[in-house]
């Protein structure tokens, strides 16, 4: 229940106050969209450099590759490669998959969907895309430092990531563009649950929000508990770069009196096994709202999937030790963290369960949110399953550090919050931007998509399972990995194909955004959340009175219902 | 179309806007947490699977200048209290006594850190003599960006003593910034006594 009622802003008027500088919500969640896709782009084009030097080694990268690798006749050089893979991981999950699923539309949609005027700290949350805009120019900068960017993986794991492995300022600039953009992220988890708290209008206990709202609201709670974990590491790690502390050099305190790398692993893995939720709930939230609006039917078991959602919080914290199951960790250890890993699934098959539930029998119009929304469905689900290998110390060991991994992680960190992140789009473009996205052309972008994606990440897993190491330049030096280039050339082909569906997307989008004319109506999906009883786009104070909620989000079919509607808005009463 | 309705019962009310910034500090508060708490895992990793503690045969610190931080920055918090309880009381005029002592506190113990950071040169300790020379530096240099924030909050407060701000918008700034500057204490004391003591 809100706590008290927010003033109306007053309308912004300059361009700097409406677009750069602006307290508004809204505005912050189109920077944070803008921020992502941008950054998706060069994440994207490094992905399909990093493909196309497993599929053809030494040979150029085609149209641009002379102008970037001019010294190796376009081939991607070794060093280089390091980069790509670090600075493509890094990008995609802080700078593109964040920034969208919980920066563009968390912003957008936490208080438009809890019927309140705007966050309950505007400047807090203006700051944090500012951070978060200096974060993405750091990390950026370091691209063009003399050594280049930095090369030791996303994961950063000393001594790779220290003076001796990166010597260049690259993995300083690295270090200190994710402190700042956790700084960024820990002030909107702040913003957000406090908003969540406080702001929800009358009427609305927590269950009678969206499960977007739920996924959103339990990813702050994890940014909060757990960035600050990843801030102490590359805190940690700058001084040892900079000042000179010996945190992460090799040898055991009591003998050499320097500290211990490993430390690093498990200060980046509390933090970064969290961070695979932390991206995926809101995708969920996403999904579970959007398979109960186009099946016309209310969620399955929408408490239960709250919960199930909670309970996969809780457990996310207790887990990451099967990141590091070959690190010679304590067998009684690895049992521990297997078994809780194991748990995990429990949850998972709950809400998995009730996605299914929700979608039985359903009257299902097959808009484009709703084709992505399965698509998260179908590839959540086999990443989730092969998850249980890598979360089993025994196959873990022979899979460690294989494909297998990046194919996985791949399926659930970025198939998965990808197409959520599609499906929100395609979703909440008429309340953002005034338009509807072409359908037809939409469409089309999900199946290439659907179909290159698979290529691509279980291209990845089967080879992965023939043993190909991951981060390797060249793995085609070793005799038994040369029966694996034909798979390899197909998953990169299957990149391509991804890639280039994504200019649909940018296409129908910019299209939408700037150029058609034709204005969506206010709830052109016919839902009944909150945001959808105010005008497309969405006023600058979203609502003139403060909604008083009577209902919860999915509800669908009630017959009472009249003038041939389906769906009850929240704040509508039925006898 | 439903439309939506006037909740007359939702006016604007302070004391319910104070206690939502209350819980976005307590939030903030355990962010803050998990940074320290993160580094003093690392600190407690090496201090239990070491044999030697100090490594390398490094001398203890000795406790006077840590130990004038720890009293000066609690008599801070002291302080902090009373002046807390006097805005609360509406009692300015005694509230800047206590206001400006805690400022004067909050820069003396940043000139005590200063001390023990020559201290440590003087002995001829660097951040790169042994992991536990790093920690000292690094800690300390931590928990001081911290408390300089603190005092940079403190003057957010200027506008409160001089009572030119709202009693309820002061109670909430004197609250949030009294939570953070108490905080700062506790984790020092938590230092002091697993850094320098033991």
């Amino acid at each position: 229940m809100a706590f008290y009622e927010q003033h109306i802003h007053p309308k912004p008027t300059t361009f700097l106050s409406k677009y750069i500088f602006s307290y508004d919500h809204k505005v912050i969640g189109k920077q944070f969209l803008w921020y992502g896709i941008l950054f998706l782009l060069v994440g994207g084009l490094m992905a399909l450099m990093i493909r196309w030097t497993l599929a053809y080694p030494g040979q150029a990268f085609p149209i641009i590759g002379h102008f970037l690798f001019p010294e190796t006749g376009g081939a991607v050089p070794p060093d280089t490669y390091a980069m790509l893979f670090t600075m493509h991981g890094t990008i995609m999950i802080f700078y593109a998959i964040t920034p969208i699923l919980i920066g563009a539309f968390g912003n957008f949609c936490i208080p438009l969907m809890l019927g309140a005027r705007d966050m309950a700290f505007p400047l807090l949350n203006m700051l944090s895309f500012h951070l978060a805009a200096l974060s993405g120019l750091i990390l950026m900068a370091s691209l063009f430092t003399p050594l280049g960017a930095a090369a030791g993986g996303w994961t950063s794991y000393p001594t790779l990531s220290t003076l001796i492995g990166s010597p260049g300022v690259g993995q300083t600039l690295w270090s200190l563009a994710i402190f700042v953009l956790g700084v960024s992220s820990t002030m909107g988890a702040v913003n957000y649950i406090t908003t969540i708290i406080t702001l929800r209008a009358p009427g609305m206990g927590y269950f009678d929000m969206p499960l977007t709202i739920w996924g959103l609201g339990l990813t702050a709670v994890l940014n909060a508990i757990f960035l600050p974990v990843l801030g102490a590491g590359v805190l940690l790690l700058i001084f040892d770069r900079v000042f000179g502390t010996t945190f992460f050099l090799a040898g055991a305190a009591a003998t050499t009196g320097t500290g211990d790398p490993v430390l690093f692993q498990h200060v980046f893995w509390i933090f970064g096994h969290p961070e695979v939720y932390i991206l995926i709930l809101p995708a969920w939230g996403i999904v579970s709202d959007q398979l109960s609006f186009f099946a016309r039917k209310p969620a399955f078991g929408a408490k239960a999937t709250a919960l199930s959602m909670t309970s996969i919080t809780v457990l996310s914290t207790l887990v990451y030790g099967h990141h590091m199951f070959t690190t010679q960790m304590s067998p009684l250890l690895t049992q521990t963290f297997m078994t809780l890993t194991m748990t995990i699934s429990i949850p998972s098959a709950i809400f998995f369960a009730n996605w299914l539930g929700t979608i039985w029998k359903g009257s299902i119009r097959f808009h484009s949110p709703m084709l992505f929304s399965l698509g998260v469905v179908f590839v959540f689900g086999l990443g989730g399953l092969t998850g249980l290998y890598l979360g089993t110390v025994t196959t873990d060991l022979y899979l460690h550090d294989t494909y297998f991994v990046v194919g996985h992680f791949h399926y659930t960190m970025a198939a998965s919050v990808l197409l959520g992140g599609f499906a929100a789009t395609y979703f909440w473009m008429p309340k953002m931007f005034g338009t509807i996205m072409n359908e037809f052309w939409a469409k089309v972008h999900f199946w290439i998509t659907m179909m290159g994606l698979n290529g691509v990440f279980f291209g990845m897993m089967l080879v992965g399972y023939g043993g190909m190491h991951r981060r390797i330049y060249n793995p085609f030096i070793y005799e038994f990995t040369q029966k694996l280039i034909p798979i390899n050339t197909f998953t990169t082909w299957a990149a391509i194909v991804m890639g280039l569906a994504q200019i649909i997307f940018v296409i129908n989008f910019v299209h939408a955004v700037f150029f058609k004319k034709e204005q969506a109506s206010d709830n052109p999906w016919e839902v009944g959340t909150l945001e959808w009883t105010i005008p497309s786009p969405a006023p600058h104070y979203n609502f003139k009175d403060i909604p008083v909620v009577k209902c919860g989000p999915h509800e669908f079919g009630n017959p009472n219902l009249s003038g041939g509607k389906d769906y009850q808005y929240q704040t509508e009463e039925l006898a | 179309m439903s439309g939506t309705m006037v909740n007359q019962e939702l006016k604007q009310d302070p004391a319910k806007a104070r206690l939502s910034s209350s819980i976005a500090m307590i939030m903030a508060l355990i962010s803050f947490s998990m940074l320290f708490a993160t580094l003093m895992l690392g600190y407690f990793a090496f201090r239990f699977t070491s044999e030697v503690w100090p490594p390398l045969g490094m001398e203890r610190i000795s406790l006077g200048i840590p130990t004038a931080s720890t009293v000066v920055i609690l008599l801070s918090s002291l302080l902090y209290l009373c002046f807390e309880s006097k805005v609360s009381q509406k009692s300015l005029k005694s509230g800047r006594f206590y206001f400006t002592a805690t400022f004067v506190l909050g820069c003396t113990f940043m000139i005590i850190q200063t001390l023990l950071w020559s201290k440590l040169k003087e002995l001829g300790i660097f951040t790169g003599t042994s992991v536990f020379a790093s920690m000292l530096y690094a800690f300390t240099w931590i928990h001081a960006a911290h408390v300089a924030g603190g005092i940079i909050a403190l003057l957010f407060l200027i506008p409160t003593v001089s009572g030119t701000r709202e009693h309820e918008a002061s109670l909430s700034w004197v609250q949030n910034v009294g939570q953070y500057w108490h905080f700062l204490g506790i984790v020092w004391v938590i230092m002091y006594f697993s850094l320098f003591v033991f």
